[in-house]
């Protein structure tokens, strides 16, 4: 038992390149993929994490300085960086309890099919990483492996039923039947837009206001590419740094390589746990033969719809102003400007393509997302850091994913407060808002009012 | 060769399930294919000079002059022989 332990912990010192070949190489046995198979995809998800980091330290070394300068001579007070939620991936999977929540949200998964609690048969095992990471970070805090599973089994619990509540929206909408989307990056919104929306309808006039903006997408589009967002946004933040002229042109150049690299890298992730989802997508459909349910899907697949990128483009130049006067932010959103559509394309749906209502809503979303990013990047900063990310340079990391979206930070929050008050609470509030849905919506389970889980 | 543009929300995590089921496809069919991978965000600017734009999802947002696939079957694994098919039908 003692060499069980001492062998484990000399791991543990070494960090993520070498747990992830392990990790991962467990993971996909535990699935049944071949041994070779499986050690390649933890070897190639090393790699991706070797990557990510020297992306970290380019985005951390170049653009940290230059927000802290910005801080003095302007008083905009936002040091907090934003590395994007693939970097936040990259740390959540070579987390050592990773194989232990992987395997508690499958299972969970698998008990509430079976019990026909949800509908969604969910073996993304990718996104899985969205759940994982408040387990993670309340691991972090607690030192407490059962709490933090808790807290991945919770989350998973939320983003199967928020799925099966969007999903009738989605396939009205969108137009994609047998499918739902169990990815808490676009699920979150649905808390704050569902009873915001509810709440539009009710007052008069305003309940009435649409507009269409076609032109948008011809004004605005350039930032829906990375390159320039990247390069204006350095530029920007050079020049309220009050840099040289040179040295502005080069942190927008050295931004837009952050921006374009950081995804590069992450689809090393995505590369490795391929053939893991794909054994996994197998081996339960064989289990669940027969059985009508919903396939959980990425809400990649609903990101294309034009008003939600026509949203989003208008929202990304709006939250960076927000940002700026938001009392009590400090995020500077950057990396995850990108995924601005995740993070509305429910809000779209709900609204049923109403663009005023969309855009208004949508920016309540993303405040809501840099408030709760200011309050938890201490946390997650320290977790990073634990993994080896050097940080120093700048005054601390957030993104728009993670406990930055609203069902995730009320999760952690939930987790890491006195658990004899707080889980009570967070428990009557599910089940609460779960009975008064699938009692008023039943067959037209459209609205995912989930009112009641902002109050926690 | 052929080359093909996969687009999806973020050029990530979708459109690489995708791009390796294709290539995986054309080795299969002896197609000699080029696979990039983009967001659909980027389209509009990305995908002249390429044979075929494959997306993971619905796509609404813009104009492209390319044939567009849509894969949302690659997904899901319903109609997944199908949409390859349709897919190598205009790379062979």
């Amino acid at each position: 038992m003692e060499i069980i332990y001492s062998v484990f912990n000399t791991l543990l010192g070494a960090g993520p390149i070498v747990l992830l070949p392990i990790i991962i190489t467990i993971i996909g046995l535990i699935f049944r993929v071949k041994v070779i198979k499986a050690f390649r995809s933890g070897l190639i998800i090393a790699i991706g994490f070797a990557g990510i980091k020297l992306v970290i330290s380019l985005l951390s070394d170049n653009l940290g300085p230059a927000a802290k300068a910005m801080v003095q001579n302007f008083g905009i007070k936002l040091d907090i960086l934003d590395v994007g939620w693939g970097a936040i991936a990259a740390v959540t999977w070579s987390s050592p309890i990773i194989p232990l929540l992987i395997a508690g949200i499958l299972l969970t998964n698998v008990i509430m099919l079976a019990f026909k609690l949800t509908d969604t048969l969910d073996v993304d095992i990718w996104n899985y990483h969205h759940m994982a990471i408040v387990g993670i970070m309340v691991y972090f805090v607690t030192g407490n492996v059962f709490i933090g599973l808790g807290a991945a089994v919770v989350m998973a619990i939320i983003s199967f039923k928020l799925a099966d509540w969007t999903a009738p929206a989605v396939e009205k909408y969108f137009g994609i039947p047998g499918i739902s989307l169990p990815t808490m990056s676009a699920l979150s919104s649905v808390i704050i837009a569902a009873p915001l929306n509810k709440l539009i309808d009710q007052i008069p006039v305003v309940n009435k206001i649409d507009f269409s903006a076609k032109d948008a997408q011809k004004y605005l589009g350039f930032f829906g590419e990375p390159i320039f967002m990247g390069l204006i946004l350095g530029a920007g933040i050079g020049a309220l740094a009050e840099y040289k002229l040179t040295d502005i042109f080069a942190l927008g150049v050295n931004m837009a390589a952050v921006m374009i690299l950081i995804p590069k890298m992450t689809s090393l992730f995505m590369e490795g746990l391929m053939p893991i989802s794909e054994a996994a997508k197998k081996l339960t459909k064989e289990k669940f033969k027969g059985r009508k349910f919903l396939i959980g899907l990425d809400a990649a697949v609903v990101v294309g719809d034009s008003t939600v990128i026509t949203t989003a483009l208008i929202i990304i130049p709006l939250t960076i102003l927000m940002a700026a006067i938001i009392p009590g932010n400090r995020v500077l959103p950057f990396a995850d400007l990108a995924v601005i559509p995740f993070r509305v394309a429910l809000v779209v749906a709900l609204c049923k393509g109403n663009l005023f209502r969309s855009i208004l809503i949508g920016l309540v979303c993303t405040s809501a997302i840099l408030l709760a990013g200011t309050a938890t990047s201490p946390v997650l900063t320290g977790l990073a850091s634990s993994v080896g990310i050097d940080l120093s340079a700048s005054g601390g990391i957030s993104s728009f994913a993670a406990t930055s979206l609203t069902v995730s930070y009320l999760v952690y929050t939930a987790f890491v407060s006195n658990l004899m008050i707080s889980l009570p609470i967070l428990a009557a509030v599910i089940i609460g808002v779960w009975i008064y849905i699938e009692k008023n919506y039943k067959g037209n389970k459209q609205d995912g009012g989930a009112e009641a889980i902002k109050e926690v | 060769m052929k080359k093909v543009l996969v687009a999806c929300g973020n050029g990530i995590a979708t459109s690489t399930v995708v791009a390796e089921k294709i290539r995986e496809a054309c080795k299969e069919n002896g197609v000699d294919v080029s696979v990039t991978q983009c967001k659909l965000m980027e389209v509009e600017s990305k995908a002249e000079g390429y044979d075929l734009m494959v997306t993971t999802g619905m796509f609404t947002g813009g104009k492209v002059n390319v044939p567009v696939v849509g894969a949302i079957s690659l997904l899901t694994g319903f109609g997944e022989e199908e949409t390859i098919e349709k897919i190598l039908s205009y790379l062979k």
